[in-house]
């Protein structure tokens, strides 16, 4: 999963080092188009509904957190 | 008559000494403190003698900024706000273009500014908000303004690389401020809800409409935009009553499906702005908000922000043209055809403006200032400047205008303004781009750069990011070993248009 989040998140914005941000949120590296564009992919490569409860910092501000999104969705399902 | 937007400044201040003007999500500041902080901040300029010239100001969402920006207005000079996240190329470029007196910056800017070759004083905002007022300074600066004074330069995309700085007069200002309180309805007990950066056009409104109306603003997190829920809960805790916000602030919280958890429960008047509206998206905002007013407005910084509005009274359902309007009071619009004639209404022709709202121009840049502000061709008879927008409109029937796209490559991305050339212009500056074309993908509302030579994306998009404002940095690269070419040697923008779906 994290190889396939990585390669979404290196299309959508080619010039961050995903591996190591961890406050992509926080500090403003993702702004919200990228947000919005963001939860599209991630729909439709997991099969996953995202709500807009789920759009907290935490769980966008790090590859880590989205993968822990991912997995919280799928086991609600 | 009032002169100057210090008159209003006063007179409010004097009506409603203690009730808030501008709040943000930790303090606020009520009139009599923006009056008395304006004063020790124009008495702090005033002295260092920027007066007639500009002051560039660096400055944050903070509920201060815009007593930073009046002071700089009682100092006797005219304010250049610039977003100090910006790359410092670009902020090298526009400071080229300004020349400033003075800069006056948040502290928080201090490393960024520090990293600028500079020729001119820095004053920081916590420094100077309690410097003592001198009076005399201070009427004796009034007494000199006039009402076509400046009183602010925005800067904005240019094609050929460099910014393009429109200076806007006191007057202007009032004009507009005053046409859209009117359309809008704004009263004493308005609250607004600041979306745009305080360093862009459309804050305009957020900043000066307290000052004219007596209401108040709450400058909106940023961030909260990515938490839409977030935002809305904030918008009702702070009683928001009324907005003019970008469209893609209303299609980022509609897509993200912000309404099924609730709705701005005060939100009455909501204007948006800046590119097409999608019906999907305003029918979102129409189904869940029944009683709001909803405004679309149309019309560039060089005519004061706007031009046109329109209130929608039909449900946008799916091949509703949604129209730009009719004119503001004091804004002349009309079409005219490229042979410089007056277009029929029905049939399509650049849209103009003319009126007291016309910028004065481009910052020390009378060549772009010469060629787009222009003597009315239709007018013989005595001195008429107009605004070429290089938007394309129709006038209906009914006469309400519609807008049909560009003449020019200039594009709105996410509320911005982004000219395609000054992307491949960043873009050919770069080690191993050998060839390059950027495009816009409207339906997913993303800049698309295709690429030649031995750069790889991420050396691109790192590149540009040194040069350009984020909004402004494509998000899709797609390299070809040769970009397509028309027997003329031009790219050939039909092929990668295709090419793009």
């Amino acid at each position: 999963m994290r190889e396939q989040i990585l390669e979404i998140l290196q299309e959508l914005r080619p010039d961050v080092d995903f591996e190591n941000e961890t406050a992509l949120i926080t500090d403003g590296i993702l702004e919200s188009f990228d947000i919005v564009a963001l939860v599209g992919e991630l729909s439709d490569a997991f099969g996953v509904e995202l709500h807009v409860a789920d759009l907290v910092p935490d769980n966008f501000n790090s590859v880590d957190g989205m993968i822990s999104l991912i997995e919280k969705l799928r086991d609600d399902e | 008559m009032d002169k100057s937007v210090l008159n209003w400044l006063q007179r409010t201040a004097a009506q409603s000494p203690d009730k808030t003007a501008y709040s943000d999500v930790d303090s606020s500041v009520k009139f009599s403190d923006v009056l008395k902080y304006a004063r020790s901040v124009g008495t702090a300029a005033a002295k260092r003698n920027t007066a007639g010239k500009p002051v560039a100001v660096f400055a944050g969402r903070s509920c201060l900024t815009p007593a930073v920006f009046l002071g700089v207005v009682f100092g006797g000079s005219c304010y250049a706000p610039i977003d100090g996240k910006l790359p410092k190329n670009r902020i090298s470029r526009i400071l080229d273009n300004l020349d400033p007196a003075l800069i006056i910056a948040d502290r928080a800017y201090e490393e960024s500014i520090s990293q600028l070759a500079l020729d001119c004083d820095v004053l920081f905002t916590e420094d100077i908000l309690d410097v003592p007022a001198d009076e005399e300074l201070l009427s004796e600066i009034a007494e000199n303004a006039n009402e076509n004074d400046p009183l602010y330069i925005i800067f904005t995309s240019g094609s050929t690389g460099n910014p393009k700085g429109v200076v806007t007069s006191h007057h202007s200002l009032m004009c507009y401020i005053d046409a859209y309180s009117e359309v809008m309805g704004i009263e004493p007990d308005d609250v607004l809800g600041n979306q745009s950066p305080l360093d862009y056009i459309a804050a305009i409104r957020d900043i000066y409409l307290p000052l004219y109306t007596g209401c108040s603003t709450v400058i909106l997190p940023k961030e909260y935009f990515m938490e839409p829920a977030r935002l809305f809960d904030f918008m009702t805790e702070r009683g928001v009553t009324a907005v003019g916000w970008s469209v893609s602030a209303m299609t980022v919280p509609a897509s993200l499906g912000a309404f099924e958890h609730g709705r701005p429960e005060h939100l009455k008047k909501i204007c948006f702005s800046g590119s097409v509206m999608p019906n999907r998206c305003l029918r979102t905002w129409q189904e869940n908000m029944p009683d709001a007013m909803f405004v679309n407005q149309y019309g560039p910084t060089e005519a004061t922000a706007s031009c046109t509005c329109y209130r929608v009274t039909e449900k946008a359902d799916d091949g509703y043209v949604l129209p730009i309007g009719k004119a503001y009071k004091n804004y002349r619009v009309f079409l005219l055809n490229e042979d410089n004639t007056a277009t029929p209404p029905g049939e399509k022709g650049e849209i103009c403006v003319s009126g007291p709202i016309l910028a004065l121009g481009y910052y020390n840049d009378p060549e772009r200032t010469h060629k787009s502000f222009v003597q009315n061709p239709l007018n013989k008879s005595y001195n008429e400047l107009i605004y070429k927008t290089g938007d394309i409109g129709r006038l209906r029937a009914d006469g309400n205008m519609e807008f049909h796209g560009r003449k020019d490559r200039q594009i709105k991305h996410m509320g911005h303004r982004v000219e395609l050339d000054e992307i491949e212009s960043a873009c050919d500056k770069i080690e191993g781009v050998d060839e390059c074309c950027a495009l816009y993908d409207s339906e997913n509302e993303r800049i698309v750069l295709f690429h030649s030579g031995a750069a790889n994306v991420r050396d691109i998009a790192s590149g540009l990011r040194k040069d350009l404002p984020g909004f402004m940095v494509p998000r899709k690269f797609i390299y070809l070993e040769a970009l397509p070419r028309l027997a003329n040697g031009k790219t050939d923008m039909t092929a990668l248009k295709q090419r793009m779906k």
